[in-house]
């Protein structure tokens, strides 16, 4: 703990006490106060590796002298809505102990033709969000049908 | 099959009989025979009583009845032989194939490749049936039935032959049947489901097969084909291209163009219909609809004067696609793709509400009752003679007679339907009408067409045309400008001069007409335009009598006509009175009129235009009012042969629009002229009084034919060659012009014409 606030002390000296307020809070240590996972998240990752970022800002760290099983975890890159939908698939199974691989050695043997590009899963986040298949009576599409065309009168002659 | 189901219905139709009659319980508590007090409940009364089995007498079976209703002609008695189909015997004309004796009947054999109306292929090998003394079971559909043959549709071995083709059938068929637009009226989803298996033997690859560009109309999935070359045998033998061809052997075999080309055909649209799978399938209605969420009305077909019974199917309020009835005397089972694709034209330009032009010269929607009271007043503000009617390509009948007697009412006599030119001759009806009527073209050996060019004019016409020289190898003599035909022609030459020639018998082709036994002249509506059409006509009329083209048993003499109103219009007398009314009218009422030239139309004249589309007229209009379209009322439709048939309404009418007739008849009465119909019964029975065939629904009244024809060609004739009357055949009116497909299929298939 002293070594924490001496380190602290130290940063602020360096930077100067603004800086160091920006940096909190673009390291999100701001939400961490209210969210008491994002707080847990941060101090795990102290002294743990970072492995990898993903497209999405998304961090993944590992902790060789944690318990076997618990030694990888994701800190997301949205603080203030996060879900296990927003780890792209490459990454997903490193983090699920799947393969050792990294994401970032997977992205390299993807193939280039395949897949739409990751999304997170927007359930209950509004009707914007939802997919409608093309048929649907919600899709917008669909909305805009009419029977008929009707005439439009433009003075040709 | 049908034996079978027949027997178990028997069956069990006595066993509930038994089971009622040995019902109420005193009896057996009563009866001393009954063996103890208690009784178990059995299912099976059979085995109670064992006489009881054998108690009904085995009732005859009902006579077969033929697949579809069909009938069995035998012309001569002494050619009729006789097989037995599972134990039937049936009397049938020689030369009939194994597969025609079962439906006959009533056996209806699984079939892919055969058609009754194309030539006999035998190679989807579906229709194996047992032949008794036959090693092997043989392909019905090929095989000529021989006296006394005992066919066996339903043993085991036929069931396992039509198993084992069926099995290597979906060898190479995709399982794409959820997004296959043929899914729910596939043959060969339905065939499956009595003679598929539930699983393949098959582990190898399923064969794919690059999808061939046939053009905006039908869409392919080449993988999805079986082969059965009923598209080619359409195509050379019906349509008469020779687009359409197989390529390859073996698994690598597939139907094509062999270069790449598309098929330009008037009548490209059937092989839709006649695809027994997904192979080939509508562009137009692809991934819209399913077949089960479909209404099918029968109605009429009005794009051109045949008048093709077709079958609308619609969603709710839009229809979705046209298809063929079937009707032996005019279409068989064939339409023309103009008929089949130019449904997308009902969706758009539509006229929806009653529109007046204001001072501005801007249209703004009014309310019905102001549309007609302006339109009132201005047929109250003009004299008589200067009122004057058109009426248009689709117009129906009542509507033609609504306007006829309301015009009437108002002093004028100036009305007439457009295409019909000058001076019509409507009295008598063998002067319009296609005499010899469609089907009987089948009877002619030689045809000579002056002015007309079927082919575009009136495609099913055309069609019957070409069977009949496939058929009997009939000659086609054709006076005209040079057009593209789908059969061997003989030129004759281009303008009237020829017919002239021919008429004074200084032509070759005299000595032909002479030996011809049956022969067909059909004159063009084209020439109505003209302005020498009397001398035309009564050079025609002179040919005929030379030719001894109309006989009490063989009318010959044709008039092939171009809109579908044509007909009805001439029967209901909307000739005229005088020829140049339009240069003098004041108050012009265009009933669907858009093919008028209306630039001779004086520029005060005060121009109605009742109508479902804004094509041409609409933007002379001083007042619209919105009508409905063929396929939104019921309507008298006279087709060119003189056959009298009605129109069914498929979908609702569109916005404020109505009937045309009704619009007339609100109309007469704002303007103080009452007409006495207020329903549809009641315009008929005034169409009774005019001219009664047209109620004759379905049936051709033969027109009289005068023995003196006019023989004598005195006048004036004009060196011109005859024209063009179709000049576009996929946009002859005002729908056709509104539909976006027949506007992409004049794009492509009529350059390459």
């Amino acid at each position: 703990m002293a070594s924490l606030i001496k380190s602290a002390f130290q940063a602020i000296k360096e930077k100067g006490i603004r800086n160091v307020v920006n940096e909190l809070k673009e390291g999100g240590y701001g939400k961490c106060l209210l969210d008491g996972n994002l707080l847990q998240t941060k101090i795990h990752n102290i002294g743990a590796t970072l492995v990898g970022v993903d497209q999405f800002g998304n961090k993944y760290y590992e902790n060789m002298q944690c318990q076997y099983g618990r030694h990888r975890w994701v800190e997301y890159a949205k603080k203030d809505r996060y879900n296990a939908s927003q780890v792209p698939p490459e990454w997903h199974g490193w983090l699920h102990h799947i393969t050792d691989h990294t994401g970032d050695e997977l992205l390299m043997l993807k193939p280039k033709r395949y897949s739409l590009e990751h999304r997170e899963n927007f359930s209950g986040e509004g009707d914007e969000f939802i997919y409608h298949s093309k048929g649907h009576t919600l899709n917008p599409g669909q909305r805009d049908w009419t029977r008929y065309q009707p005439w439009q009168p433009t003075p040709k002659s | 099959m049908g034996l079978g189901i027949r027997a178990l219905r028997a069956t069990r139709s006595s066993a509930l009989g038994r089971i009622y009659s040995t019902s109420p319980i005193y009896h057996r508590i009563l009866s001393p025979s009954s063996p103890s007090f208690f009784r178990w409940i059995v299912t099976t009364p059979e085995l109670q009583k064992p006489d009881a089995a054998a108690e009904p007498a085995p009732q005859p079976p009902p006579p077969p009845t033929p697949v579809g209703g069909a009938r069995v002609q035998i012309t001569k008695p002494e050619d009729a032989i006789e097989v037995f189909v599972d134990g039937f015997p049936v009397k049938i004309p020689k030369g009939m194939t194994v597969l025609q004796a079962c439906e006959v009947a009533g056996v209806d054999i699984p079939r892919f490749c055969y058609h009754s109306r194309l030539s006999i292929a035998g190679n989807c090998r579906m229709c194996l049936v047992e032949v008794e003394k036959s090693p092997k079971p043989v392909a019905s559909c090929a095989m000529p039935a021989l006296p006394g043959m005992k066919i066996k549709t339903d043993t085991p071995l036929a069931k396992k032959a039509r198993e084992g083709v069926m099995e290597f059938l979906l060898m190479n068929h995709p399982l794409d049947c959820p997004i296959c637009d043929q899914g729910g009226e596939c043959d060969l989803q339905d065939q499956s489901m009595a003679f598929g298996s539930d699983r393949g033997r098959f582990t190898e690859m399923k064969r794919s097969v690059v999808d061939k560009n046939l053009g905006p109309l039908v869409k392919t999935v080449m993988t999805r084909c079986i082969q059965c070359t009923r598209c080619v045998r359409f195509a050379s033998e019906i349509a008469g291209v020779q687009d359409l061809g197989m390529l390859g052997r073996g698994s690598g075999e597939e139907i094509g163009t062999y270069v790449e080309r598309l098929m330009t055909s008037e009548l490209s649209g059937n092989v839709i219909d006649i695809c027994p799978v997904g192979a080939l399938t509508s562009k137009p209605f692809a991934f819209k609809a399913r077949n089960w969420e479909l209404k099918g009305t029968e109605t009429i077909d009005v794009t051109d004067a045949v008048g093709s019974n077709i079958r609308i199917d619609s969603r709710g309020p839009e229809v979705m696609r046209v298809l063929p009835c079937l009707n032996e005397d005019i279409n068989e089972e064939w339409i023309s793709d103009k008929t089949r694709f130019c449904y997308d034209g009902l969706k758009r330009q539509r006229l929806s509400d009653p529109m007046i032009r204001g001072s501005d010269g801007q249209f703004r929607a009014v309310t019905w009752r102001d549309a007609l009271a302006v339109v009132a007043e201005a047929a109250h503000n003009t004299k008589p003679e200067e009122i004057v009617g058109i009426v248009g390509q689709l117009s129906d009948a009542e509507s033609m007679m609504a306007l006829k007697d309301f015009l009437n009412r108002m002093g004028s006599n100036n009305v007439w339907a457009e295409g019909n030119g000058v001076n019509p001759q409507a009295d008598l009806r063998s002067n319009f009408l296609l005499n010899t009527t469609i089907s009987g073209f089948g009877k002619a050996d030689l045809f000579l067409l002056v002015g007309s060019q079927p082919r575009v004019e009136a495609p099913m016409v055309n069609a019957r045309i070409r069977k009949t020289i496939r058929a009997t190898q009939a000659k086609v003599a054709y006076i005209g400008p040079a057009t593209d035909f789908n059969y061997d022609h003989q030129h004759l030459g281009t303008g009237a001069q020829t017919l002239i020639e021919i008429a004074e018998g200084r032509h070759p082709f005299c000595s032909s007409l002479l030996s011809a036994k049956n022969p067909v002249v059909i004159l063009g509506a084209g020439v109505f335009e003209r302005m020498d059409k009397d001398t035309i006509i009564s050079a025609v009329e002179t040919i005929a009598k030379y030719g001894k083209v109309m006989r009490p048993e063989w009318k010959g003499l044709n008039v092939l006509l171009l809109n579908a109103a044509q007909a009805a219009s001439l029967d209901l007398g909307l000739v005229p009175e005088a020829n140049s009314s339009i240069e003098t009218a004041k108050f012009l009422y265009l009933m669907g009129a858009d093919d008028v030239n209306l630039d001779k139309v004086p520029g005060d004249a005060f121009v109605v235009y009742q109508g479902h589309h804004g094509d041409k007229s609409v933007y002379r209009a001083n007042i619209i009012l919105p009508a409905s379209a063929f396929s939104e009322k019921e309507g008298i439709y006279e087709n060119t042969e003189g056959c009298a048939q009605s129109t069914s309404p498929a979908v609702p009418t569109v916005g404020d629009a109505r009937d045309d007739w009704k619009i007339i008849r609100a109309l007469s009465e704002v303007a103080g002229v009452y007409l006495p119909y207020d329903n549809l019964e009641a315009i008929r029975c005034r169409i009774r009084v005019v001219a009664p065939n047209l109620l004759q629904m379905d049936e051709k009244e033969a027109p009289t034919v005068s023995a003196a024809l006019k023989p004598e060609f005195t006048g004036k004739i004009s060196k011109s060659a005859f024209g063009t009357t179709v000049e576009n055949f996929y946009m002859t009116d005002a729908i056709t012009r509104a539909s976006k497909i027949m506007a992409q299929c004049s794009a492509t298939l009529s350059k390459r014409k």
